[in-house]
């Protein structure tokens, strides 16, 4: 008898199915659940499984605390900024990389990956000795700059994938009833190809709204964003605190992903990580 | 294509040169931050000296063996749970737990990385509430934060929703036709696995496996708040001689080794990606 016969039991391999999905979700969820107590609780003393007392008197002292103010003027001012910077670089060679051929494309096609497959920290690191030559360290366009590396695939290729697969008929049809080729672009083109360029903007824009380690290698000490100010409030702040700024940094991700989630097909997400 | 490429120039190509030089002893004198340095080794022309100081630290050692034990064990767990999460998604029977598995493993893309680390360390930490929920069955409890097993569980938690994205795209590649020949065919789900499903998907597989072992190789927030304090992942370390330890030199020729061993694996990453993508650019 082989060793895989309970497989083939109906009922058993039902009931081995659901406790391997029910491990899994509470292996997912049981931390964020902690960490949503925790926000709401004013008093959770070991072993507790649950807060002894609730409230929110920790949101009042995030809301009111100075530098939760200045990394959220910095956050708010900074992804904006990256996203659009990003959509200016990459957005046109991303069209052109769907419908032109041109010399040593394939070079930066490579380019463009090899720059995915490198540490991450340790390219932070260089940048940043590099960007002290230029004062750049501390300031707003250094973080600016330093996050532009982690959105030029996404913003290249997910845009890519969405013009490559507008039908080129369509264009022809409108060429020949006599549009512009600037016409055809913004009417036709751009248009069916919008849902691709959406979810690379949102994706890019929560990367740097998310983004912790290129700018505390980079914006230090000048520019705190609010992922940066999480690194000082997990280690030297009561528990409550940093669960609330969690949770307050968690939200643009939801709403942002819960507005656009009929975008957010698994093919897109993919394409950014494995070129088209 | 001219911003992007300057971009990349300017962001990669550059910065990584200038590290290469400064980690050879060559010492920009227009740099403040490079020549007020502590334990700076500075000469004219190239030499390895930064290397061999760094290569003979026991400190050194350790921390390199801290790196790879995670890498090794994240790269392995996490690549075999986005793979049974993946075929699970892709050929499970029931479509009502099929979605839910869909759902649970995007989650933690929607959770910043270092708030998926906090949550960690409030759930699995000392005190925490899986050690209470564990009290209560009176079973001791010894927590694997800050030990080398809370970075090997901080990044398989970060890292499943990509590996699984992946892995399902090219499993989405292979057809029910080919799998319901192979059925009548008789063969079992082993069968089905190591002869059809994984020679389809060798590609996002070398994919994954190589972006895993990058992404751990050269992680920072991960190690950092979930690690040990002694030794240090590299990353870590890099950040601390960057910052705390004053030392640019060696956290730059740190940087310059991590490039080294990832653009030995990066190799396969690019080659396997080209190779699936040839026939469309």
């Amino acid at each position: 008898m082989s060793l895989t016969w309970f497989w083939r039991s109906g009922p058993l391999r039902h009931a081995l199915t659901l406790i391997a999905v029910f491990a899994f979700g509470a292996f997912l969820l049981l931390p964020l659940w902690t960490l949503l107590l925790w926000a709401v609780a004013t008093r959770w003393n070991f072993p507790g499984i649950v807060p002894q007392e609730f409230g929110l008197k920790w949101w009042s002292w995030v809301f009111q605390n100075s530098d939760v103010g200045k990394s959220a003027f910095w956050s708010l001012t900074t992804a904006p900024t990256v996203t659009l910077v990003s959509a200016v670089i990459c957005l046109p060679a991303a069209y052109a990389f769907s419908r032109f051929e041109f010399p040593l494309k394939r070079l930066f096609y490579v380019a463009l990956l090899a720059s995915n497959a490198f540490p991450r920290i340790g390219l932070y690191i260089a940048i940043a000795a590099f960007f002290f030559q230029f004062g750049l360290i501390g300031t707003f366009w250094g973080v600016v700059l330093v996050q532009l590396i982690g959105t030029l695939v996404t913003m290249t290729w997910i845009p890519a994938a969405a013009f490559g697969a507008v039908p080129r008929e369509l264009e022809e049809a409108a060429r020949d009833a006599g549009a512009s080729p600037l016409r055809v672009f913004f009417s036709v083109t751009l248009p069916i190809a919008m849902p691709g360029v959406i979810v690379a903007l949102i994706l890019t824009f929560l990367g740097s709204l998310d983004e912790s380690q290129a700018t505390l290698v980079v914006g230090a000490p000048g520019i705190t964003t609010l992922p940066v100010l999480m690194y000082t409030l997990v280690d030297s702040y009561p528990e409550p605190v940093g669960a609330v700024f969690s949770v307050l940094l968690t939200i643009p991700s939801v709403l942002l992903l819960i507005v656009a989630r009929r975008y957010l097909l698994a093919g897109y997400l993919a394409a950014g990580f494995k070129g088209g | 294509m001219m911003p992007p490429t300057a971009v990349l120039i300017f962001l990669v190509l550059l910065p990584a040169f200038e590290a290469l030089k400064f980690s050879l002893g060559i010492v920009p004198a227009d740099n403040v931050s490079y020549t007020s340095g502590l334990n700076l080794i500075s000469t004219q022309s190239p030499t390895f000296k930064v290397f061999e100081q760094l290569f003979a630290s026991p400190a050194f050692a350790q921390n390199i063996r801290l790196t790879l034990f995670v890498t090794f064990f994240s790269v392995l767990l996490l690549t075999a749970l986005a793979y049974l999460l993946a075929l699970y998604g892709r050929f499970g029977r029931g479509v009502r737990l099929r979605n839910v598995v869909r759902t649970l493993y995007l989650l933690p893309m929607f959770v910043p990385g270092i708030i998926a680390v906090y949550a960690l360390i409030t759930f699995y930490g000392d005190n925490g509430l899986l050690e209470a929920l564990l009290n209560v069955f009176h079973i001791s409890y010894q927590s694997p934060i800050r030990h080398e097993w809370g970075i090997v569980l901080g990044q398989v938690w970060t890292g499943i929703p990509f590996a699984v994205l992946l892995l399902s795209s090219g499993l989405d590649g292979i057809s029910e036709e080919q799998i319901e020949a192979a059925r009548d065919a008789g063969a079992s789900f082993w069968t089905l696995l190591t002869r059809i499903i994984l020679p389809l998907n060798v590609v996002p597989l070398l994919i994954v496996l190589t972006f895993t072992f990058i992404g751990v190789f050269g992680s920072f927030t991960v190690p950092y708040l979930l690690g040990p304090a002694a030794p240090q992942m590299l990353g870590v370390s890099m950040q601390m001689n960057f910052g705390a330890f004053r030392q640019p030199q060696v956290a730059v020729a740190l940087a310059v080794f991590s490039f080294a061993v990832c653009a030995l694996v990066g190799y396969i990453y690019v080659a396997a990606t080209t190779r699936q993508n040839r026939g469309r650019i």
